[in-house]
């Protein structure tokens, strides 16, 4: 195992952690839905401070509100440049831990949706998707991704493009007409 | 400190776009635009801007740092564009330089994109700009600054009171269905057209307007007037059209140019931005500029459109001057005044 930075931006928090084969060194974050982009800088400054240096980095792609999850996907990005060290993205929600063997977990999507996925046995069965909540059934919303579980996942899994799961709204100049 | 290797990140519109210079020395100008796809939306979509910053801003630096001959660990400094411009694209170049500067343990300039603007200046020739008179303009801004020092002193003289000069070729542009960005359509649809044929209004000139308000801009009564003549006149001449618009902005811009330079004293005129690309306003400006004595800058119409070397020029400019970098962290501001020229 390696030391790793992991920074998840794909709710309301900017987590950030150090984690050293399965050892936490630094584990922090900061809530804000629109302070991401000062949190993840102040954070990452905490993370790196006096602790050994990380030799990868692992970020949540998301699903999660489009601006903040940027913020932490390109910070994650140019850092590890900067370092030439491995980016390994991770999908956000398989990210949150969960005590149960078959759950579905879900976050705030807003305009009254949530972001979800379902799973089975440790492995996800369905999802990532956006769904308003009545089409989901029992789903389990506001938790967070652990820096633990981003590290584990880096292993088995590297996503290299965010979760979006929308279009950008914009109706072409043809159609408005 | 030797001359400062600075790479600037500038992402605030639709360009991701990557410089890096050394002192006055340009060394890569790395531009992908995303403006192909907000086409067919008749203008700059920001969610669509701003998933093609992100997928675009890691091998733009990488082609910038290769063109450049550098390696990322010779910088001296990163600058970025802190605002103003749409926010979610904002983020994601001050994000990514963030994340360089911590990797790198650099210091992080976070800059004016006006102020950028006109510090591009800089690359082009030895000489020192300040003070001097700079109009700005572009699809977002039309401003008059009265900049002392490019570092750190600028003053607003005036400023668009509603649409900015490119957003009005953009509009006329797509009333004359000459498409997206209108800038460069209409330039070349004006070269086949009388500037003179049409007497369009020139916005903010009237006596009291120079009393009150001198150095303000206002182009939607012009578009408005545009609009009316085209629907009144079916079978007017389309270049006649563009020509005669195109003439009525550039007149206007120069003539409140051209005054604030007189009021200041200052005999110095950058222009930049956007629309400082258009060959009318290059030529009519220079013609203008040597007959009232004022030394015109323009740079070369590929630095006049959003650049990182714009950004990375304004980033040297603050290392040279001893201006302290951003301190910690900094988020981006979308309506950064440009009294600001940097985050300290």
């Amino acid at each position: 195992m390696t030391i790793s930075l992991a920074i998840d931006t794909s709710t309301a928090r900017t987590i950030v952690g150090l984690v050293d084969n399965g050892k936490v060194l630094f584990e922090s974050f900061t809530e804000g839905a629109t302070d991401h982009g000062r949190a993840v800088s102040e954070l990452v400054a905490q993370a790196l401070d006096g602790n050994p240096q990380p030799e990868q980095v692992v970020v949540g792609m998301g699903p999660g509100p489009f601006t903040g999850l940027r913020v932490g996907i390109a910070f994650a990005r140019t850092f590890a440049l900067a370092r030439q060290i491995p980016v390994i993205g991770i999908c956000s929600l398989d990210a949150i831990e969960i005590d149960q063997d078959s759950y579905t977990v879900a976050i705030d999507a807003r305009r009254k949706e949530i972001y979800w996925a379902k799973y089975a046995g440790g492995v996800r069965i369905a999802g990532p998707a956006v769904n308003k909540p009545d089409e989901v059934t029992d789903f389990i919303i506001d938790r967070y991704p652990s820096v633990l579980k981003l590290n584990e996942l880096s292993q088995s899994q590297n996503e290299s493009e965010p979760f979006y799961l929308r279009r950008p709204d914009a109706v072409p100049t043809a159609e408005r007409r | 400190m030797s001359e400062p290797l600075v790479l600037g990140i500038e992402t605030s519109c639709d360009e991701t776009a990557i410089g890096i210079v050394r002192g006055r020395k340009l060394l890569a100008n790395e531009i992908a635009s995303s403006v192909e796809e907000h086409a067919r939306f008749g203008g700059v979509v920001p969610e669509i801007a701003s998933r093609a910053h992100l997928e675009a801003i890691l091998p733009s630096i990488e082609r910038a740092v290769k063109e450049a001959k550098i390696s990322l660990r010779d910088l001296d400094a990163i600058a970025v564009t802190a605002g103003p411009g749409l926010v979610g694209a904002l983020l994601v170049g001050t994000a990514s330089a963030s994340g360089l500067a911590h990797g790198l343990g650099l210091p992080l300039y976070g800059v004016n994109h006006l102020a950028a603007h006109v510090s591009v200046d800089y690359l082009t020739h030895d000489l020192p700009t300040d003070p001097t008179i700079a109009l700005l303009v572009s699809g977002g801004h039309s401003s008059l600054l009265q900049v002392d020092d490019i570092t750190g002193s600028i003053t607003k003289l005036g400023a668009t009171i509603d649409d900015a000069a490119g957003e009005a070729f953009d509009k006329i542009a797509r009333i004359l269905d000459l498409g997206f960005p209108g800038g460069p359509a209409i330039d070349r649809e004006a070269r086949n057209g009388n500037p003179i044929a049409i007497d369009f209004p020139r916005g903010l000139t009237t006596s009291n307007d120079w009393a009150t308000r001198p150095y303000d801009f206002s182009f939607s009564g012009l578009k408005t007037a545009v609009a009316r003549y085209i629907e009144q006149r079916p079978t007017h001449l389309r270049a006649d059209v563009a020509a005669s618009f195109q003439e009525a902005v550039v007149d206007v811009l120069l003539l409140k140019a051209i005054a604030a330079c007189r009021s200041s004293g200052i005999d110095s005129l950058v222009i930049a931005g956007g629309v400082a690309a258009n060959s009318r306003l290059r030529e009519v400006a220079t013609e203008r500029c040597a007959k009232a004595g004022i030394q015109l800058r323009i740079p070369t119409p590929g630095l006049c459109t959003d650049n990182g070397a714009m950004v990375a020029a304004l980033g040297s400019l603050m290392v040279s001057a001893g201006r302290p970098a951003t301190q910690g962290a900094f988020d981006a501001d979308s309506s950064l005044p440009v009294e600001r020229v940097s985050l300290i």
